[in-house]
C-alpha cells in the first residue's frame, strides 16, 4: 500500500526510538481532533471527525423495531463500517470489504459487549419502550471518507460524538384494552439520550499514519472507559508479542486514553454548542 | 398529488424555475489527487480523483490514452430510510458508467497516455439529483487534480408535474412517477454530453423541459466557475505570487 524507500523507513524507526516522530509529535501525542456534529440532517443524529488527515463521519438511525424474544427488555443496536474508495483507490468495489468488517467487529466487540448486552457501551435496557412488543433499533453507520491511518480511533470518537449527538423523540404508550397486538406508539417531544462510551487507545506509539502503520510490526487496539475499564480489546499484526509487554502496553493505553476522553468531551461540547448557535439564528 | 399549488409554489416552497440552494468546496480529502463537495439542497455528494498515475490492470493500458473508470457509491445512512442494498447494485454501476462516460468526453485523455485516472463519488445524502450532483462535484474533483479538460462538464435535472415545468427536482418531486429529464452541457462550448430521460412526454413538451434542465446547467457552471476561480486566487496568493 505505502511504498516507502528503505531511507524513510529508517527515518520513521529512527524518530519513534528517539520519542520525535515524523510529523513532530511525540511517541504518545494525538494528531489534533476536530469534531463537527449534526452534519446528516435525515439521521437522528450524526458527527464528523478529524483526526489530522483521517476522516470519517458516523450517523445514528433510531427504528422501531421488536426486540429479541430472548432479551425482551433490551433495544438493539448494530454497528456498520464503510469504507468509501474516495479515502484510498484499492477500496474500490469489494476492496474494502475486508477493512470495514475488521473495524466494524472490533467496534461491535467494544460498544455492544456480550450477545446479551451485558458490558456494554451503550445500556441497551434504556432503548425499550415496551417490554417484548417494541423498542427502539439503533442503526449506527460509519463511513471512512480519508483515511490515514488509525481509523478506528477516529471512528470510535465519531460514533460517540453522533451518539451525544442523537435526539430520539419521547414515546408514550397508551394501553388500550383494545386486540390489537401492537401497542399504539405517541411520537412527542424530543428528548435527548445520552450514552456513556468508551474511548480507544493504542499503545507504544499512539495514533499512528499510514506510513507508522506500514512500519508496525503489531498493534494493540484497546477500548477504556470513563471508569478506566477495558471494555474490549484486539490485537491487530501477526507478530508475535510478549504478555508482559501486553500487560505494558495495556497500562499506557489507559494512560493515554484518560488524556484523549477529555479532549474529545470538549471538542464535542464545542461542536454541540456551535450546533445550538445555528439553531437559535 | 398536488405538487405545484394553485399560487405555484411547489412543495419544499420554490417557484417552478427555481434551482435549490448550491454549495460546493474544493480540497475536503487531502489525501486524494482533487477532491470536492458539491450540494444540491439536501443532496450531498463528495468526490475524489486519483491520478493520472500508473495503469494497475495492465491488461487495461492503453498506448494512446488515458483509462478513466469511476466508481458511484451510496452511504449507508444517505437515505431517508437506512438502505440495506449491498454494494455494486445495477443502479449504482449504471450511475458510475453514465458518469465515467459523461467525464471522459471532455477530458484530455489523448495527452496522458498509459495512465490511469480514478473518479471516486460518494453519496452522503440523496434527495433527488444525485446523478447531477455527482458529476458536478466530479468536474470539480478533476480540475482540482489539475487534470486537462476541454471544457467542465455541468449537469442539472428537470421535471414535469401538473403541467408545469419543474426545474431541479427533489426525492418527492422525483419518485411521483413524471418524467425527469437529466442534461449534461459542455457550457462553454455549447453542447449536450448526457441526456437521460424516464417516463413519457410530449415531443413539444420535452423541449420545453429539456430547455430549461440546460438553463439550469448553465446556472450551475456560472457558480463551478465563480468556485475554482475563488480557489485559484487562494492558491496564488499561498504561493506568494
Amino acid at each position: 500500500m505505502v511504498g516507502l524507500s528503505l531511507g524513510e523507513q529508517n527515518f520513521i524507526k529512527g524518530g519513534i526510538s528517539q520519542d520525535l516522530r515524523t510529523d513532530g509529535r511525540k511517541r504518545l501525542t494525538y494528531r489534533p481532533i476536530f469534531v463537527e456534529t449534526g452534519i446528516i440532517p435525515q439521521a437522528s443524529g450524526s458527527a464528523r471527525v478529524k483526526l489530522g488527515v483521517t476522516d470519517v463521519i458516523a450517523s445514528v438511525k433510531a427504528e422501531l423495531g421488536r426486540p429479541n424474544p430472548s432479551y425482551p427488555d433490551k433495544g438493539k443496536v448494530s454497528i456498520y463500517v464503510d469504507c468509501s474508495p474516495t479515502a484510498e483507490p484499492t477500496f474500490e468495489g469489494r476492496g474494502g470489504e475486508e477493512f470495514s468488517t475488521e473495524l466494524s467487529s472490533a467496534l461491535q466487540k467494544c460498544l455492544l459487549g456480550g450477545k446479551s448486552g451485558a458490558g456494554a457501551g451503550i445500556d441497551l435496557s434504556s432503548l425499550c419502550i415496551v417490554g417484548g412488543k417494541v423498542c427502539w433499533d439503533l442503526y449506527i453507520d460509519g463511513l471512512v471518507v480519508s483515511s490515514d491511518g488509525n481509523v478506528l480511533d477516529a471512528l470510535g470518537a465519531a460514533i460517540k460524538a453522533a451518539l451525544s449527538n442523537t435526539a430520539i423523540p419521547k414515546v408514550q404508550v397508551s394501553a388500550n384494552a383494545s386486540s390489537d397486538e401492537q401497542p399504539e406508539v405517541d411520537v412527542s417531544d424530543e428528548e435527548f439520550l445520552q450514552f456513556d462510551t468508551s474511548g480507544v487507545g493504542r499503545h507504544y506509539i499512539a495514533d499512528a499514519t499510514t506510513a507508522e502503520e506500514s512500519q508496525m510490526s503489531s498493534a494493540v487496539s484497546l477500548s477504556i472507559n470513563r471508569q478506566g475499564q477495558i471494555c474490549g480489546l484486539m490485537k491487530r499484526g501477526g507478530a508475535v508479542l510478549d504478555s508482559s509487554m501486553i500487560l505494558d502496553m495495556i497500562s499506557v493505553a489507559k494512560h493515554v486514553s484518560e488524556q484523549l476522553i477529555k479532549r474529545l468531551d470538549s471538542e464535542i461540547a464545542a461542536a454541540e454548542a456551535c450546533d445550538d448557535d445555528e439553531m437559535e439564528l | 398529488m398536488e405538487y405545484v399549488n394553485p399560487e405555484g409554489l411547489r412543495l419544499d416552497g420554490r417557484r417552478p424555475m427555481e434551482m435549490r440552494q448550491i454549495r460546493a468546496e474544493i480540497g475536503v480529502v487531502s489525501k486524494a489527487d482533487g477532491s470536492a463537495v458539491f450540494e444540491m439542497g439536501n443532496t450531498k455528494v463528495i468526490a475524489a480523483v486519483y491520478g493520472p498515475r500508473e495503469v494497475q490492470n495492465r491488461s487495461q493500458q492503453s498506448n494512446d490514452h488515458a483509462l478513466v473508470r469511476c466508481e458511484y457509491s451510496m452511504a449507508n445512512f444517505s437515505t431517508g430510510d437506512r438502505m440495506r442494498k449491498p454494494k455494486g447494485d445495477r443502479r449504482s454501476t449504471e450511475i458510475s458508467l453514465v458518469i465515467r462516460q459523461t467525464m471522459e468526453a471532455c477530458i484530455l485523455t489523448h495527452l496522458m497516455p498509459r495512465s490511469q485516472i480514478d473518479i471516486f463519488v460518494q453519496v452522503l445524502q440523496a434527495d433527488g439529483g444525485t446523478r447531477s450532483a455527482c458529476i458536478n462535484a466530479a468536474t470539480l474533483a478533476l480540475a482540482d487534480a489539475g487534470i486537462p479538460m476541454s471544457d467542465i462538464v455541468t449537469s442539472c435535472s428537470a421535471g414535469y408535474l401538473n403541467g408545469t415545468p419543474l426545474l431541479d427536482l427533489n426525492y418527492v418531486e422525483d419518485s411521483a412517477g413524471g418524467p425527469d429529464v437529466t442534461v449534461g452541457i459542455l457550457p462553454k462550448l455549447d453542447k449536450v454530453t448526457l441526456l437521460q430521460m424516464d417516463s413519457k412526454l410530449q415531443m413539444e413538451t420535452f423541449e420545453n423541459v429539456m430547455q430549461l434542465a440546460i438553463e439550469g446547467c448553465k446556472a450551475v457552471a456560472s457558480y463551478i466557475r465563480e468556485v475554482l476561480l475563488e480557489n485559484t486566487k487562494q492558491l496564488e496568493s499561498r504561493r506568494g505570487v
